[in-house]
């Protein structure tokens, strides 16, 4: 538990002859160079015609030496480009999204971590059961749910608003979040929280000297999971909310929609990497957690 | 126990009670949300206009523009139904104008119509379209036509050429076309553009069979030899076409005739709101005609945009969907609308020599007139006037299929274009 | 007075006793609904005669016996195993082959894996969208090489009946295998040390030690993995919508594709709701196997460490 992780001592690579060391790394670093290329060459494609004028791209396509780079486009998706509805660029988009995933998420994870807690440390007759239809939901195809939450959220009077759509992804979430953390504090000591409760300790006590505690690489991996899923959900935010509430991946849409007129490519590109943002900030300052709350055992 | 009527509370109560009768019956706050899915290019601009338009009479105007495919403006529709939120707007068209009447949640526009007298400026195809059952419960926003044939200026006058008035000398021409290397249809692979083209083809060939197999779903008319016969003609077009085909954008496949690449591209009006926006000019860079015909004379295949007006409780609401209805209407928003969309108004009694119709469209009105006079006006299947959604796609799967699979025999098409119809049955 | 304040008290023992299950009572509840409630309600719809808006009078079978006649339907279901199983094991294959990379004590590890993890964090939409820019050949790749001045190259996959749906593959396998990746080299470096060490002083070379010793130890994450993967897999919806839109033709149908065009776009929502749940038919197949499979291995090891 914690920090203790048995690291392979041995370095297959450090064994045999200097000059098959040296081949074998050189193979790695090989490896790993041409791999990185397939993989941030999107990125890298993405960037670079954000920032080319249209025609160029139109006549050179989209994987080619750029003559002159530009960052009034990135401005103009910002802050003034006509889509989906307004003309206002995405900025207004942008906030609807982080009104409705800062919350979802949030909501999500607390309840994540004490259903984990129960379902782990607190065996009752069904506890299993529950475990597994709490489970289930993680495999339910979207679309299908689409217009039974449609009924729910009219009859409790939330349809189109971000509340409701803070609620409906809290729920779905609830399955991803509880599964990562009960598989997560399974490897918490059982005789940890004997000797608590003998001690006298109850509940909630055990939960917040001793368990949260020991939660930061999970709450980090379920944050970013959660929040990379709502933001980049198109259908229910897109469904559930109307005129200028839509969450920032209806733009993304209207971009790539076909309709008269001209695709503004650059502008696109610009907005894309705008919304990828958040959700890839996050993984770049918490891979590292992200990974390590992985190995503690999120998955099992 | 003190009696608390008084003289006092008498007259307050019976001031409040008026002001309270007062404010009833005085007029709502006319408002809207429209529910549409043009949330992006020229038609989002066109339907911005529509917003100043409606602004400017008094009402309040918000918008839902939902973007991607139909089907997501489809879902939101029917999740907003489900939940008790009928739209007070929708854009609608077609033969889900009539489904969703039946459901019972629509609103009914008589009152408006007959004060606006709309039955003697509507299009005769198009009544039966916004009156299902004889009440008015959507209003046309334009009229496009489908059967546009758009031809490269500098190819056909540099091979000597003349625009093809029927089929066999479309395919003369392409054979032509090709030989001195260049493309002879621009097009863009997807499954409505497949069937528009397949629209004007089965059209062009046999008008009867038209009707039969496309407005009335009859699946003996797709057994006909005719209809093989349609087939071997598309499949010949796809011989005419390049490799490029898949994954094409149709405004690419229009920029492609236009820059003289290739020499025609069978699309809709819609294309002349893009070549204009692009620059390109008639009679220029292109021409516009209607595509071949076998059995000579006018041949108009019509779409219509129109919106749908569901049942509201809120009063402001009720009020709103008047005066949406009536902008709609409206001489003003025909002509601004419909010049910055390529179509033509739906009022047949607006004059298009004035407010900026470029002369594709004023023939779009005069063929138009032609049609109706000489009875050969149809609706197209390809953009879902005719018939259910649920035999549309599963004809438009099977054609473009067809187009993707050169496998695939005229008879074999024929026989599983009426399968696929039968099974939906 | 005194036998109120006795229950009382019993009742909040009763409370106290019992709080983590009445903790978990919302979860609980509302999970039912999600979970239960809603499949009970697609399955009666799909056997409903619902067309544009749901209706819950009796339709019976024939919304199946539609659906499995239609030629769309059949590719999608196809696609459906296809897809799955190139996209699970092409994603593991190759977050495996990263992991053993990363694992070799190369320098810059954090860089590495955060090129390799990024892709996560993209949406659906946004990884369809660009890599189509890059497939197709009047676009991409082929037109980069044809300027090149390579004239005779082809990359054009994506407008291929056949090969359109390896175009899914790649970018699905470029999506997801960050993840395999991250969760294989956290297992790797959870092997026990000494069992390794113990393979070296008897001579086992690095293949060797790899296939015997470490593989085998780290087997339940690739199931776990495999899973995960599935489901995505399986939920497949935004991708091949913007990347190919299912086609050429159909070629590329999904069957999340279908449910959704035939529940919004058609108005045939029995006949989506029997889509649906012929996923979920899909989904059970993986997931029962998969379970049965956990169970045994938990009460093994329960019996095994007394």
């Amino acid at each position: 538990m914690g920090e203790a992780e048995t690291r392979i001592e041995f370095d297959p690579l450090s064994t045999g002859s200097f000059r098959k060391r040296v081949t074998s790394k050189t193979i790695v670093y090989a490896l790993l160079i041409v791999f990185s290329i397939y993989y941030l060459a999107p990125l890298a494609i993405l960037l670079m015609n954000s920032m080319r004028p249209l025609e160029e791209i139109v006549r050179g396509g989209f994987i080619a030496i750029p003559s002159s780079l530009s960052f009034q486009y990135w401005f103009e998706a910002w802050g003034t480009f006509c889509i989906a509805g307004t003309c206002d660029g995405v900025s207004r988009f942008f906030q609807n999204s982080l009104m409705m995933a800062v919350p979802a998420t949030i909501i999500s994870t607390v309840l994540g971590l004490i259903n984990g807690y129960v379902l782990s440390k607190w065996r009752f007759k069904g506890a299993d059961f529950l475990f597994g239809l709490i489970t289930l939901g993680v495999f339910l195809p979207a679309q299908m749910t689409l217009l039974p939450w449609a009924y729910v959220l009219g009859s409790v009077g939330l349809s189109n608003t971000i509340t409701g759509l803070v609620l409906v992804h809290t729920i779905q979430g609830l399955s991803f979040t509880t599964l990562f953390c009960r598989n997560y504090f399974l490897a918490i000591p059982d005789d940890l929280i004997k000797a608590a409760r003998i001690d006298g300790a109850g509940f909630w006590r055990i939960f917040r000297r001793i368990v949260l505690p020991l939660s930061p690489p999970i709450i980090i991996v379920t944050v970013i999971w959660q929040f990379t899923g709502i933001w980049n959900e198109f259908l229910f935010g897109t469904v559930f909310t109307s005129g200028a509430n839509q969450p920032i991946t209806s733009a993304l849409v209207a971009f790539s929609g076909s309709g008269t007129g001209v695709r503004a490519y650059n502008v696109e590109a610009a907005a894309v990497i705008m919304a990828a943002l958040p959700p890839l900030v996050i993984y770049i300052v918490g891979g590292k957690y992200f990974v390590r709350g992985l190995t503690q055992g999120a998955v099992k | 126990m003190k009696t608390i009527i008084t003289p006092t509370f008498l007259t307050t109560t019976a001031v409040a009670s008026a002001i309270a009768l007062c404010a009833s019956t005085a007029q709502a706050e006319p408002k809207t949300n429209m529910l549409h899915q043009w949330a992006q290019g020229s038609e989002a601009a066109a339907i911005a206009k529509l917003g100043e338009m409606y602004e400017a009479r008094g009402g309040t105007w918000e918008q839902t523009a939902i973007s991607g495919h139909t089907s997501n403006t489809l879902a939101k529709l029917r999740s907003d139904v489900v939940s008790g939120n009928a739209p007070a707007a929708v854009q609608l068209k077609g033969p889900e104008i009539a489904e969703w009447n039946q459901t019972g949640r629509t609103a009914n526009l008589d009152d408006v119509a007959e004060a606006q007298g709309w039955d003697a400026v509507v299009a005769p195809e198009l009544l039966s379209v916004m009156k299902p059952t004889g009440s008015w419960v959507a209003a046309p926003m334009n009229i496009h036509r489908v059967n546009w044939l758009y031809s490269s200026r500098k190819i056909l006058d540099d091979l000597g050429l003349e625009v093809p008035k029927t089929w066999d000398e479309f395919n003369t021409a392409c054979e032509k076309i090709q030989a001195a290397g260049k493309i002879c249809i621009a097009h863009g692979a997807a499954d409505w553009s497949d069937t528009t083209t397949f629209d004007s083809v089965v059209y062009g060939m046999d008008l009867d069979l038209y009707r039969k197999a496309f407005q009335e779903a009859d699946t003996d008319a797709m057994r006909s030899q005719g209809m093989i016969d349609a087939f071997a003609q598309l499949r010949k077009m796809v011989g005419y076409m390049d490799d490029g085909i898949n994954g094409r954008s149709w405004e690419q496949s229009m920029a492609m005739t236009m820059d003289h690449e290739a020499a025609f591209f069978l699309m809709g009006d819609w294309t002349v709101a893009s070549a204009n926006a692009a620059g390109y000019e008639e009679n220029v860079d292109y021409l516009c005609t209607q595509t071949p015909v076998d059995w000579g004379g006018n041949g108009f295949i019509l779409n219509a945009d129109s919106v749908v007006f569901f049942e509201q409780k809120d009063p402001d609401y009720i009020e709103g969907q008047k005066l949406l209805a009536e902008t709609i209407m409206s001489p003003e928003f025909q002509v601004t609308f419909n010049v910055a969309k390529g179509s033509i108004p739906s009022r047949t009694d607006v004059d298009l020599s004035e407010g900026g119709f470029t002369q594709c469209q004023q023939q779009g009105l005069v063929d138009l007139k032609a049609s109706v006079a000489e009875d050969t006006l149809v609706r197209s299947m390809a953009h879902n006037m005719t018939v259910l959604q649920k035999f549309r796609g599963a004809m438009m799967e099977v054609i473009t299929e067809y187009v993707a699979d050169d496998s695939i025999t005229p008879e074999d098409a024929a026989n599983l274009l009426a399968d696929a119809v039968e099974v939906q049955q | 007075m005194s036998e109120s304040t006795t229950s009382k008290r019993s009742a909040m023992q009763w409370s106290i006793d019992h709080l983590p299950q009445i903790v978990l009572v919302p979860t609980v509840l509302t999970m039912f609904m999600y979970v239960v409630v809603f499949s009970l309600w697609t399955i009666w719809i799909s056997v409903s005669t619902s067309t544009i808006l749901p209706d819950p009078s009796f339709g019976g079978i024939g919304e199946y016996v539609a659906l499995w006649k239609s030629k769309r339907w059949t590719v999608a279901y196809q696609n459906l195993f296809v897809f799955g199983a190139l996209y699970v094991t092409g994603a593991l294959s190759i977050g495996t082959l990263l992991a053993i990379l990363i694992d070799q004590r190369v320098r810059f590890e954090a860089l590495w894996r955060t090129v390799f993890l990024y892709p996560l964090a993209i949406s659906f939409i946004v990884t369809g969208t660009v890599w189509r820019w890059i497939f197709h050949p009047q676009t991409g790749v082929e037109l980069a090489l044809h300027d090149l001045g390579w004239l005779s190259a082809r990359f054009d996959w994506i407008t291929d009946r056949d090969l359109a749906i390896y175009v899914v593959v790649i970018t699905g396998i470029w999506h997801a295998s960050g993840f395999a990746m991250a969760l294989i080299l956290a297992g790797l470096r959870a092997v026990d040390g000494d069992l390794v060490k113990a393979a070296q002083i008897d001579g086992a070379s690095m293949a060797r030690t790899y296939r015997k010793v470490i593989l085998p130890t780290i087997w339940p994450i690739f199931l776990a993995v495999a899973v995960v993967l599935l489901q995505f897999a399986i939920k497949t919806y935004d991708l091949v919508v913007a990347l190919t839109q299912g086609g050429p033709g159909v070629a590329t149908t999904v069957p999340a594709i279908v449910v959704y065009d035939l529940m919004f776009q058609r108005g045939q929502i029995a006949q989506g709701a029997a889509a649906a749940v012929m996923i979920l038919v899909a989904l059970a197949l993986i997931l029962i196997p998969y379970s049965v499979y956990q169970n045994l291995r938990s009460r093994h090891e329960e019996r095994s460490h007394g």
